[in-house]
C-alpha cells in the first residue's frame, strides 16, 4: 500500500496544481471583485469538487481507460509525471495548455511504449471535444447573455436586488462549476491509476459505500481541494482583477457556460439520457476549463462589440492542442524507457 | 453562510429605501426652490419665504445625512462592489444640487436683492426651468437604480431644460444691464442669476456622469 501511495503522488501533485489553477476559473471573479470571501469560496469549491469527482467522475475516466488501460503502477506514475512536466514546459513557453491534453498524450506515449494499440477513432473523438469545448462554451455564453438581458428587461430588476441575485448566482454557478470540474477533470488526476488501483471500497453510514474507484477519485479530489485552499487565492485575485472590466453578471455567465460545458462532457447520467432518447451522445472526455472560459469571454466580447476575435490567443490554443499531446507522449515514452531500463520497474503488464 | 443569505435582502431593502428617500429630497428641494423664489418676488411673502427657506435647509441637512448613510452602508456591507465608486460619485453630485439650491435661497434671504418688477416674470420662468431640470435629474438618477431603460429619456429632458435655462439666463442678464439700476445692483443681480443658472449646470453635469454609469451598468 505504501508503494501504491508513493506512485499515486504524481497524480496527487497534478491534482494540487489543478486546484490551484482551475479553482480561479470557478470563483476567481466572485473573490476578485470582493463579492465573496475567499474562505467561503474555497469551502464551497472543495466540497463540490469532491462530490463531482466521487459521484460523476467515472465517465471521463473510463474514456481515458479505453484509450489506454495503464495496468502497472510505475507506468501510471510516469504518465502522470510526464503530463505534469509537459504542463510545466508549456506554461514556461507561454503556450496555452491543459492537463486533459497532456494526460491524453502521456497515455498514447504509454500505449506506444507498451506496444498496445491506440484507438485512433477515440483519439479523434477526444481531439474534437477540445475544439468543441471553447466553441460550445461561447455558444452557451451568447444564449445565456441574451436570456439574462431579456429577463432583466422584462422584470425591471433594481440595481441592489440584481446585486443580491448576482451574489447568489455566483455561489450557485461556482458550486456547479466545482462539481463539473471534479466530475470532468478528476480523470486527468486519477484516471490512469484506475487500471492499477489497489484501494478497497469504503463503507459509509446508512448502508452506503464508495467503490475502490470512487475512493481513488476522492483522494484525487482532496488533492484538488488542497490546491484550491493553499494556492488559488492569488490566482483568484489575478483573475478577478483581469475580468474586472466585465460586470459581475457577465462573469456569472462565463462561469455558468464553462460549468455547463464541463458537465456535458462529464455526466454519465446525461450521456445515458441522450442515448436512451436517440440523441447523438456527447463523449465523456476531460476538457480544459480554462479554454472553456476563454471561449465564453471571447463570445461575450464579440456580442458586446467591444473586442474582435483575438487570433493570437486562438493560435496559442491551437498550438497547445497539437504540441501538448505530442510532447507529453514523447516525454512519457522516454521516461518509461528510463524507468524500465535504469530502475528495473515494470511499467506495463 | 445561511445567516448571511437571509439577512442580505432586508439590508438591501433598507439601502434601497434610503436611496429612494435621497432622490425624494432632491425633487422636493427643486419644487420648494421654485416656490421660494415665487414667494420672494411677491412683496408681502417675507414670513412665508422664511418658512420655505427653513424647509429647504432641513431638506439639505436630511439629504446630507442620507448621503452619508448610503455611503457607509455601501462600503460596510460591500454592496455593488463593481459600481461602488460610480454610485458614490452620482449621489455626491446629486447632493451638490441640493447644496446649490440651499445656497441660492439663503443668499436671497440674506441679501434681499431688489429685482425690478419687469424682470419678475423672466426670473420665475428661469426658476421653473431650473427646477424642472433638477426634478428630471432626480427621476433619471432614481431610474439608474430601478429601471435603466428610462434613464436616457429623463437625462434628455435635463439637457433640454438646461439649454432653455441658459437662454433665459442670458435674456435676464441683458435686461439687467440695459436697465437704469445702479451698477452695484446690476452686479448683485447678475451674480444671483448666474448662481440660479448654475443649479441647472450642476444637474447637467450629473446627467453626463449618469449616462456613462448607465453604460457601465449594462451587462
Amino acid at each position: 500500500m505504501g508503494a501504491f501511495l508513493f506512485f499515486l503522488s504524481s497524480g496527487l501533485f497534478l491534482g494540487w496544481s489543478l486546484g490551484a489553477n482551475d479553482g480561479a476559473n470557478i470563483f476567481g471573479t466572485a473573490v476578485g471583485t470582493r463579492m465573496l470571501r475567499f474562505k467561503t469560496a474555497a469551502i464551497i469549491a472543495s466540497v463540490f469538487v469532491v462530490l463531482g469527482a466521487v459521484l460523476a467522475g467515472s465517465g471521463a475516466a473510463n474514456t481515458l481507460n479505453r484509450l489506454g488501460n495503464i495496468n502497472a503502477l510505475p507506468g501510471a506514475f510516469m504518465a502522470e509525471l510526464a503530463a505534469a512536466f509537459t504542463i510545466y514546459l508549456m506554461v514556461r513557453s507561454r503556450i496555452l495548455t491543459s492537463s486533459s491534453q497532456a494526460i491524453v498524450g502521456a497515455i498514447i506515449g504509454w500505449n506506444i511504449y507498451s506496444a498496445k494499440p491506440t484507438d485512433l477513432s477515440l483519439v479523434s473523438t477526444i481531439a474534437s471535444t477540445w475544439i468543441l469545448c471553447p466553441i460550445l462554451s461561447g455558444i452557451f455564453a451568447i444564449i445565456i447573455y441574451y436570456l439574462t438581458k431579456m429577463f432583466l428587461k422584462l422584470h425591471c430588476v433594481s440595481l441592489l436586488t440584481q446585486d443580491t441575485y448576482t451574489r447568489i448566482g455566483l455561489i450557485i454557478a461556482g458550486a456547479f462549476g466545482a462539481y463539473a470540474l471534479g466530475a470532468n477533470n478528476i480523470a486527468n488526476v486519477m484516471g490512469v491509476f484506475v487500471g492499477a488501483n489497489m484501494l478497497h471500497s469504503l463503507p459509509l453510514p446508512y448502508g452506503f459505500s464508495l467503490s475502490p474507484e470512487q475512493v481513488l477519485f476522492m483522494l484525487g479530489a482532496i488533492a484538488v481541494a488542497i490546491g484550491i485552499f493553499t494556492y488559488s487565492h492569488k490566482t483568484m485575485a489575478t483573475v478577478g482583477r483581469n475580468i474586472m472590466q466585465m460586470s459581475p453578471i457577465a462573469a456569472w455567465i462565463v462561469v455558468i457556460s464553462q460549468s455547463l460545458v464541463l458537465f456535458l462532457f462529464a455526466s454519465p447520467a446525461l450521456h445515458e439520457f441522450l442515448i436512451s432518447h436517440n440523441f447523438p451522445a456527447i463523449p465523456l472526455v476531460p476538457v480544459s476549463s480554462s479554454q472553456a472560459v476563454i471561449g465564453a469571454v471571447m463570445a461575450i466580447g464579440l456580442i458586446k462589440g467591444g473586442s474582435s476575435i483575438n487570433w493570437h490567443l486562438i493560435g496559442k490554443i491551437i498550438i497547445g492542442w497539437i504540441a501538448t499531446p505530442i510532447i507529453s507522449a514523447l516525454i512519457c515514452y522516454i521516461s518509461l524507457f528510463v524507468l524500465a531500463n535504469v530502475f528495473n520497474l515494470q511499467v506495463y503488464n | 453562510m445561511f445567516k448571511i443569505k437571509i439577512s442580505l435582502f432586508p439590508k438591501t431593502k433598507s439601502l434601497e429605501n434610503k436611496i429612494d428617500s435621497f432622490h425624494d429630497k432632491v425633487i422636493d428641494s427643486a419644487v420648494l426652490f421654485r416656490k421660494a423664489i415665487k414667494v420672494f418676488l411677491s412683496q408681502d411673502g417675507r414670513e412665508e419665504y422664511r418658512s420655505v427657506n427653513k424647509q429647504i435647509k432641513k431638506i439639505e441637512h436630511d439629504a446630507d445625512g442620507l448621503r452619508r448613510e448610503i455611503e457607509n452602508q455601501l462600503y460596510a456591507q460591500n454592496l455593488l462592489p463593481n459600481l461602488q465608486a460610480d454610485v458614490l460619485e452620482l449621489i455626491e453630485s446629486m447632493d451638490k444640487i441640493n447644496n446649490q439650491i440651499h445656497d441660492v435661497v439663503y443668499k436671497f434671504h440674506v441679501e434681499q436683492p431688489e429685482i425690478p418688477a419687469e424682470l419678475h416674470r423672466s426670473v420665475e420662468i428661469l426658476c421653473k426651468q431650473v427646477a424642472e431640470c433638477c426634478e428630471n435629474m432626480g427621476i433619471a438618477s432614481r431610474a439608474f437604480f430601478k429601471d435603466l431603460s428610462i434613464v436616457r429619456d429623463y437625462t434628455h429632458k435635463v439637457y433640454l431644460m438646461e439649454q432653455e435655462s441658459d437662454l433665459t439666463c442670458n435674456e435676464i442678464k441683458k435686461s439687467i444691464f440695459a436697465s437704469d439700476l445702479p451698477l452695484a445692483n446690476k452686479i448683485q443681480l447678475d451674480l444671483l442669476i448666474t448662481e440660479i443658472d448654475q443649479i441647472a449646470d450642476i444637474a447637467e453635469d450629473c446627467a453626463d456622469k449618469l449616462l456613462i454609469f448607465a453604460i457601465k451598468r449594462d451587462i
